[in-house]
């Protein structure tokens, strides 16, 4: 069932083609290479080697310091070797560790932070913690919500009938229902919105970011996962479903989570298509697909993204905040217009009117 | 020439230390262990590793990230077959072979598995963000096995109680 949006694009990913280009280092006739003289030594590297070295060599050349020896070095680090065999044959273990700890001090410094400002490439391809700024960025503030409103360019959610029940969880809250992929690139622009609208009701915590499959269409989308995340929020129960990742393991994208047999039912019910993004708003209000089109976040890092949901004249808040309302006020409608400052906002109350309660 | 030749009979295989022996086993079974661990999550509920979520340590995030796939096979499997290959090159019959390339079969897989490592706490740190303890572990575990593999080579002297003739 989660193939319907991305249909016939799957396709192998490209091989990565080693291009080693360095070219061989070319040598004079008879010039010989260097630390040729080293080689000559014994094995062992014991002293008398270092005596053989040439009168040519550079080491012969340099000026012996406070009167020691030529070559006097060598064998100090010979008996070095010989006084402690244990301790250097360690050496590349300490090089290990040092690299590990240089890692980590970079780390705790602050070094590179991860998913800063990844541009959409398909070199990326791994799912990173989200840097805070991205995750305060998803709280818009209400004045941009309200100025963005809901665009005519983004499909509202379709309203399933009021005679039934409101779906609610065991906690007795709204259920509101996400079945995605991370592969798929309209799940990639729905949960921006989703996770706007989201950010009203209550707080996310361990999102990650991702991006949609890089041989799929509108390649490497850049987004946010909610699969290892939580949500709390005294008025929904928001149960998110990330079936796949965006890593295909012969010819399919690997498998993350399956629905519960109520999701599938969800699902089958209200999207026989059979396509996602599927949200399901509370058994009251389902999205089938995406709400916008995944072209308006083509080419824009996270932080990109991120840094125009308060601008409401940009078009990433006129699809992502405008999709955000439109979710929001579903929600509300499924809350008892709950929380109140979220329902009275102007915006939303017209949103919510226009949905129908 | 005599000097050297001294010297390669006493780096012989079939002269290791005891110590180095046991530990090199008990190292890649324990290796092994976690590798086999996290192999069967891998396949069966990634979420359900005995593992704890502090921000900075998330087992689940770094084992179901886009990460934990190289060339289409899970890292848990690649690091489970490094495992089982290590036991077989550590167990005492590998160490006293007098076959050469047993000896360099160790220190190669040891050394690359040493080189992955790097790797792999690259990607935790840098690209998802996250640390998985049992990685770690595996990591240590990798790290020391190349170290004793190392040592292992560094001559017994003469008269050493504690080497094996085997």
């Amino acid at each position: 069932m989660s193939n319907a949006t991305t249909g016939s694009s799957r396709q192998a990913r490209p091989t990565t083609k080693n291009q080693s280009t360095k070219p061989a280092t070319k040598r004079p006739p008879g010039a010989r290479a260097p630390g040729a003289a080293a080689k000559k030594r014994a094995p062992g590297g014991r002293a008398t080697a270092a005596t053989k070295r040439p009168a040519s060599s550079r080491g012969a050349r340099q000026a012996p310091r406070s009167g020691a020896a030529p070559g006097r070095r060598a064998p100090a680090r010979a008996s070095f070797r010989s006084r402690h065999p244990v301790l250097t044959a360690l050496v590349p273990v300490a090089i290990v560790v040092a690299v590990i700890a240089t890692m980590v001090l970079l780390k705790a410094t602050g070094g590179s932070s991860p998913g800063a400002s990844h541009p959409a490439t398909s070199a990326d391809t791994g799912t990173t913690a989200l840097p805070a700024g991205i995750l305060a960025s998803l709280s818009v503030p209400t004045a941009t919500l309200d100025a963005v409103g809901s665009p005519a360019s983004v499909v509202p959610p379709t309203a399933i009938g009021g005679n039934g029940a409101i779906l609610r969880g065991a906690d007795g809250k709204p259920v509101v229902t996400y079945i995605g992929a991370e592969y798929c690139p309209y799940c990639a622009a729905e949960r921006w919105a989703l996770a706007v609208a989201l950010s009203r009701f209550g707080t996310f915590s361990h999102l990650s970011g991702t991006h949609s499959g890089s041989a799929d269409v509108y390649p490497d989308t850049q987004t946010l996962s909610f699969y290892g995340s939580s949500y709390s929020s005294p008025y929904v129960d928001f149960q998110p479903v990330e079936e796949a990742t965006n890593q295909q393991v012969g010819g399919t994208y690997q498998a993350l989570q399956t629905p519960t047999a109520a999701q599938s039912s969800l699902m089958s019910t209200y999207d026989t298509a059979g396509s996602i993004p599927f949200l399901d708003i509370g058994n009251r209000y389902v999205i089938t697909g995406a709400s916008y089109s995944p072209q308006v976040l083509q080419g824009l890092s996270r932080q990109q993204i991120a840094a125009q949901l308060s601008d409401p004249s940009s078009p990433v808040a006129q699809a992502i905040d405008g999709t955000a309302n439109d979710i929001t006020a579903a929600i509300t409608n499924v809350t008892g217009s709950q929380p109140s400052s979220v329902a009275s906002s102007p915006a939303i109350a017209a949103i919510a009117k226009k949905l129908g309660a | 020439m005599a000097v050297a030749a001294t010297a390669r009979a006493t780096t012989h295989p079939r002269l290791v230390r005891t110590w180095a022996m046991a530990a090199s086993l008990a190292l890649s079974l324990t290796a092994l262990g976690i590798a086999s661990y996290l192999t069967l999550t891998h396949y069966s509920d990634p979420a359900a590793l005995a593992c704890p979520d502090t921000g900075i340590v998330n087992c689940t995030l770094v084992t179901t990230s886009s990460w934990s796939v190289m060339l289409g096979i899970p890292v848990a499997v690649l690091g489970l077959v490094w495992a089982a290959v290590m036991t077989a090159l550590t167990v005492p019959w590998a160490w006293r072979s007098s076959r050469p390339w047993v000896d360099r079969a160790r220190l190669a897989v040891s050394g690359a598995g040493a080189a992955m490592v790097l790797y792999l706490v690259y990607v935790e740190l840098f690209r998802i963000g996250a640390i998985c303890l049992w990685c770690t572990a595996m990591h240590v575990t990798a790290v020391c096995l190349f170290g004793v593999v190392l040592a292992a080579r560094v001559p017994a002297p003469p008269g050493d109680p504690g080497r094996s003739a085997g």
